[in-house]
């Protein structure tokens, strides 16, 4: 037996691995099938190919030994006001302010009731005499040394003049 | 009520909008996929999922500059791709070293069928081009111009590549599936 279109042409030989693997177009594949119901050698050769192609399916595809994972599952993930209210209560400044916040709570219910205003003036007084006289002290020894300096500026005056001379 | 699956390119608009949970269910409709594709690239379970997670990893930071979402299987595999070959280039002294792939690196427990192993030696004396052919064509069922994408290459070299690997397997697989088919009748 031998097939028309192989032995005339080679080159118009149907594409059968196309045909096989459905790529022909439409006009393509009917000719395909006609040429195959009249061509035994034809037949075989698709046969073959098909075989193959069952053969390759008959590979199994792998289960995977676990699951793809570089972003994390929802279902893991804090809500909204968990996050909020982690990312708040666990942050460093806002745990020192709530503790000087409770200490100044603590601390001023502990002084109250306890002062009168006529202690609360006592007290004022005696900072701001305390305040007045250290200023004084201050003052008085910035003189004291601005004097000392001074004389020590005309000395060396007085010793330059007396070298030129 | 009737329930409509939800289509990749829904899925694709919410994970670019940062819908994690859409991400997810993407990448576990395709990850199988993937997986099984690098491991008859690679050859290797280990290899195969490290590089399943640099692919999806690497689609989810390129996911803006996906055009046309209808695509994105194309897109992907050609992600996995570039990522399989670059892995292969980075390996190559060890893979030399080696020789050939090796299909019997593969569990043979889960492949306990004479032909099914039969098949995976088949494939491993393929070329690397030629065994991505048949791997796109014959078991992710791509459109010669779909490889052409994923491949970067001309429709006529994609052909060519798979037209040569399925003559080869035709001469190794067919007698041994007519003989088999013979011993069953």
């Amino acid at each position: 037996m031998s097939c028309s279109v192989f032995d005339s042409k080679p080159e118009s030989r149907p594409d059968w691995k196309a045909y096989v693997l459905c790529e022909l177009g439409q006009d393509a594949h009917r000719q395909a099938e006609a040429h195959l119901a009249a061509c035994s050698i034809c037949h075989e050769e698709v046969a073959t190919l098909r075989l193959t192609l069952d053969t390759l399916s008959t590979l199994r595809e792998e289960e995977m030994s676990r699951r793809i994972a570089f972003v994390s599952d929802k279902v893991f993930e804090p809500r909204w006001w968990q996050r909020g209210f982690n990312k708040t209560l666990f942050s460093p400044t806002f745990a020192a302010g709530v503790l000087v916040a409770i200490a100044i709570l603590i601390h001023g219910s502990m002084q109250t009731g306890r002062t009168s205003q006529a202690q609360v003036d006592a007290a004022v007084t005696k900072a701001v005499s305390q305040v007045e006289t250290r200023h004084m002290q201050e003052i008085q020894a910035m003189y004291e040394h601005l004097e000392v300096r001074d004389k020590q500026v005309a000395n060396m005056y007085l010793s330059n003049a007396a070298l030129i001379r | 009520m009737i329930f409509r699956e939800v289509e990749d390119p829904d899925l694709i608009a919410k994970a670019r909008r940062g819908d994690v949970e859409a991400y997810n269910l993407l990448v576990s409709r395709w990850e199988k996929r993937v997986y099984n594709y690098l491991l008859r690239l690679v050859s290797n379970r280990e290899d195969a999922m490290d590089v399943s997670q640099e692919v999806f990893l690497k689609a989810y930071q390129s996911l803006p500059k996906l055009d046309d979402p209808a695509r994105f299987s194309g897109w992907l595999f050609r992600i996995a791709h570039n990522e399989a070959f670059s892995m292969l280039r980075r390996k190559r002294p060890e893979t030399e070293l080696a020789g050939e792939p090796r299909p019997a690196d593969l569990n043979p427990r889960l492949l306990p069928m004479e032909l099914s192993l039969a098949v995976e030696t088949a494939l491993g004396r393929l070329n690397p081009d030629q065994r991505e052919a048949v791997l796109l064509k014959v078991y992710q069922g791509f459109k010669f111009e779909e490889m052409a994408e994923i491949l970067d290459c001309p429709v006529s070299t994609v052909k060519s590549r798979l037209y040569t690997a399925l003559d080869l397997l035709k001469a190794t697989l067919a007698p041994m599936q007519k003989t088999a088919l013979r011993g069953e009748s």
